[in-house]
């Protein structure tokens, strides 16, 4: 026979029809009725003669009086009007049928009334006061507790000594369905089972679906012979009986003899439920049959459903403190992440806490032919390869595995660095991605047994008979990734794809200024149609004229023309020239230094002089203070306002020009004021516009660039421009250049 | 009565050639010349320093686009959307045929729009065609008298 069957093994059980044994545990006696108003009994189990003295076929189609007397029939029937009978047993009362006490629990189920008669302790008052304290007691204890083991061991000592059984383990289940004992009490005698593992093979699929549904379970004696019901099907429905609530539900032969083989005669086991599902099991053995009552019974449901509550509690709080840990760590990486422009080189910047982030033992960044490790990580090719692996495998933003070489068995060749992965793919369009290697975590499993050690006897399916240690040991993986540190992984992904996204928005910022400038270079070529074409067309017009009156005797008119002519010529020579340093103005890199204002000042005053020898202008130069700008530029703009001041002051005699600096918040504000003509301040939006005039020609020579000039070199130096005039009286021209720190 | 012809200019050089295109086309009309945006409209809505100007409209304005203070797209948005100005004929005289002018020039209701020629014989001939075509062929709007020509 082949011995590794332990598929087909747990295929076999879970065909078991542990709802549907069609038999109860003898030591009660099942009665089913149905019927109305005038209920009658329908269906029994075939220990009814050793309880009643009738036989099981004399009890049918009867009312419950010809079985258990008319007294208790009465108290019955009156209990069953008055409880509202549910799926799960209730407790009615205690009869006495003869001799003998029963506890009698009734539920509705299968379409059936399903009365258990169970042999009842005496003194049932005196039971009750001693176990609900108990439960008290335990609330109490329980808050004190500092971890899920300690929970569990505080319900395993509380149930042996309420119940008296031999062993109690409250184990947890894995992912896999395997179970971990976390704690256990023992009596003397009793083997220690806690550390270890039971397989999942164990506990057959359906009876965890059972486990959820009906909370607690016991085996009064696990040499028991089963006691058939009659008929075996449910008479109203003709399909199997439905006993999945039944207190005295026969259960698997197979585990009957799990038991027999792990020296086990009773057994109880309490469901721990969390959040739905069947976190866990209180499980009790005892070497010797035992009874419990169902006060008992209820009790350590009320203690396993208390344990089970504080374990969701505890366990939400573990996890929201880890979630809180972890996320510290992101709001860490992402404020690095925002510090500077080159994302790359602020990833880099944060490699260490990176790391702490997914409590990794390497982070690689794979950014096209870029990559930057940190810690320890597999080699630059194999990290390529697995990244090339990813891009045409994985299709989640954030991919992770405890034990890569299932997945990618190329991993095999660096376990020691990465058999965990957490892969998050951090480009929506490329397959740029942070990986996160775990190094291998060797460990050990002790078994309860091999766990594929269920032995097949031909024909017959049995239970494994070996509890002895198995000691498992795991290659390949890694501590595994918990769900909430996957989960935050996701929410780093948005967070990071969000900055991301930021800087896009800083790109169309920048698209925007780009659109601005090229905005001012539509007006450029707009002004150069205009103002470039105009002189062009004087000279071709006064040229004409000129010619014309070759033969004619007025020389002052020929004179006028050729002066125009010369004008016109000089005009679009200087237009050329400023529509150039205009476009340089935009292009040329800033070289910022520290510049003292005063220098720059006279600088372009002792350049305006040689143009100025009969003004008389009086420079008045208050302090200036140092500023950092790009002194070829500032003097650029300095000296466009200057000889704006000069040009605007030609008709004041003295001309007076004040040069003075102002401290406004944030900025350092320069001023240049004049005594000149000035302009009207409804046109003052116009002034720093490319071309723009608010004077005629010949009064005020010039080619509309100056201003423009002025206010591209301020704003590229992140300044301002104003001015501010009363015409005739003068004009003030402001510009205002941001504190560095 | 012989209405006058507002010209409406700021370049010296473009002022005397368009005075002597029109002196040459020979129109009798009386040309009144304004040097930017802001002088054309005070000559139009007579205030300031044409608060006392004679009563009635220009037979057409001549306007450059380009004017210091207020430019010529201005001015003519302010005649259209006057109740006493907005019918009467505007022509852009400019340097530049530039799309962008051409359609806000239409869109703000303008006559007609003529780019300066740069030869200078066609400039006196297109000046010459503007006087004559707006001054005397046109007919203006009801209200105004239509020029004759003196015997």
């Amino acid at each position: 026979m082949p011995q590794d069957s332990t598929a087909i093994d747990i295929a076999s059980c879970e065909r078991e029809p542990i709802r549907t044994p069609g038999a109860v545990q003898p030591h009660g006696f099942l009665l089913a009725l149905a019927g109305g108003a005038q209920p009658q009994v329908v269906q029994v189990s075939d220990n009814l003669a050793q309880f009643t003295g009738l036989m099981p076929e004399a009890a049918l189609q009867r009312p419950l009086a010809d079985i258990i007397g008319a007294a208790g029939a009465a108290a019955l029937a009156q209990l069953l009007v008055d409880s509202e009978l549910r799926e799960r047993p209730a407790y009615l009362t205690t009869l006495r049928l003869g001799d003998t006490a029963f506890d009698v629990l009734a539920h509705a189920w299968d379409a059936l009334q399903i009365l258990e008669f169970e042999p009842a302790r005496d003194n049932h008052g005196a039971e009750l006061q001693r176990l609900y304290p108990l439960v008290g007691d335990f609330l109490n204890k329980i808050n004190d507790a500092d971890s899920i083991e300690a929970l569990c061991a505080q319900a395993a000592a509380d149930i042996r000594a309420l119940t008296g059984f031999g062993r109690v383990l409250v184990y947890s289940f894995d992912d896999e369905g395997h179970g971990n004992v976390l704690a256990e009490s023992l009596a003397d005698g009793y083997d220690s089972y806690v550390g270890q593992r039971f397989p999942a093979s164990d506990i057959p699929r359906q009876a965890r679906e059972l486990y959820i549904a009906n909370r607690v379970r016991i085996i009064q004696d696990a040499n028991y012979t089963p006691s058939l019901l009659t008929p075996a099907s449910n008479p109203l429905s003709g399909k199997a009986s439905d006993l999945s609530f039944a207190a005295l539900r026969s259960v698997s032969p197979v585990h009957l003899q799990y038991m027999r083989n792990m020296g086990t005669l009773a057994s109880m086991s309490v469901s721990l439920v969390v959040k739905g599902k069947l976190w866990g099991l209180i499980s009790c053995h005892h070497a010797e049959p035992r009874m419990l009552s169902f006060h008992q019974r209820t009790v350590c449901e009320q203690l396993g459903q208390i344990l089970a509550l504080h374990i969701k509690n505890r366990g939400d709080a573990d996890e929201l403190q880890f979630r809180l840990e972890v996320r510290r760590s992101m709001v860490r990486i992402l404020g690095g992440l925002t510090q500077g422009a080159d994302f790359i080189e602020n990833l880099r910047s944060v490699l260490p806490e990176l790391l702490h982030f997914a409590r990794a033992g390497g982070v690689a960044i794979v950014i096209d032919d870029r990559l930057t490790t940190f810690g320890d990580t597999p080699s630059d090719e194999q990290i390529r390869a697995l990244s090339d692996w990813l891009g045409a495998n994985v299709h989640e933003e954030v991919f992770h595995s405890g034990h890569l070489p299932a997945q990618y068995p190329p991993a095999l060749e660096f376990t020691d660095s990465a058999s965990g992965l957490l892969a998050m793919q951090i480009s929506r369009i490329h397959q740029h991605y942070l990986l996160w290697f775990r190094p291998e975590h060797v460990y050990h499993i002790d078994w309860a047994g091999r766990p594929d050690g269920k032995e097949l006897r031909a024909g017959q399916l049995t239970p494994r008979t070996s509890f002895q240690l198995w000691r498992e040991t795991i290659h390949g993986s890694s501590t595994p990734w918990r769900e909430g540190e996957v989960e935050l992984a996701v929410e780093f992904r948005t967070a990071l794809l969000g900055i991301a996204l930021e800087r896009a928005e800083q790109m169309a910022d920048l698209a925007e200024e780009l659109g601005r400038a090229n905005k001012e270079l539509e007006a450029f070529s707009y002004s150069v149609s205009h103002d470039l074409r105009a002189p062009l067309r004087h000279i071709v017009g006064f040229s004409d004229l000129l010619m014309e009156t070759a033969g004619s005797d007025n020389p002052e008119r020929r004179q006028r023309f050729l002066a125009n002519i010369k004008d016109a010529a000089r005009l679009a020579g200087k237009l050329v020239d400023d529509l150039l340093s205009f476009s340089q103005m935009g292009r040329a890199a800033l070289r910022p230094i520290r510049v003292r204002m005063g220098d720059l000042v006279r600088g372009c005053i002792d350049k305006l002089a040689p143009d100025l020898p009969q003004r008389r202008i009086d420079w008045q130069v208050g302090p200036l203070p140092e500023i950092i700008a790009d002194p070829a530029f500032l003097q650029l703009a300095l000296y466009n306002l200057l000889s704006n001041a000069v040009k605007f002051t030609a008709g004041s005699n003295p001309a007076v020009i004040r040069i003075s600096s102002e401290e406004l918040p944030g900025e350092t504000a320069f001023h240049i004021a004049d005594n000149g003509v000035g302009f009207n301040m409804e046109y003052a939006h116009k002034l720093f516009g490319v071309f723009q005039r608010l004077h005629r020609m010949e009064d005020f020579q010039g080619t509309g660039i100056g201003l423009a000039n002025v206010r591209r070199i301020i704003e590229r130096h992140g300044g301002r421009v104003w001015a501010t005039s009363v015409p005739g009286e003068g004009a003030t021209f402001s510009f205002a250049l941001p504190h560095h720190d | 009565m012989l209405k006058p012809i507002l010209l409406v200019e700021d370049n010296p050089n473009d002022l005397e050639l368009t005075l002597i295109a029109l002196e040459r086309s020979q129109l009798a009309n009386e040309v009144i010349i304004v040097r930017d945006g802001a002088e054309a409209l005070d000559y139009l809505h007579a205030r300031g320093a044409y608060a006392k100007r004679e009563q009635g409209n220009p037979a057409v304005v001549l306007l450059d686009l380009k004017l210091p203070k207020v430019d010529g797209l201005e001015v003519l948005a302010e005649i259209r959307a006057s109740a006493t100005l907005k019918s009467m004929p505007v022509v852009m005289l400019t340097s530049s045929r530039e799309e962008q002018d051409l359609v806000r020039s239409y869109e703000l209701g303008v006559n007609a729009y003529v780019v300066k020629p740069v030869d200078f014989a066609e400039f006196v001939r297109a000046i010459a065609d503007l006087g004559i075509f707006w001054a005397v062929l046109n007919e203006p709007p009801p209200g105004s008298h239509r020029y004759i020509k003196p015997q």
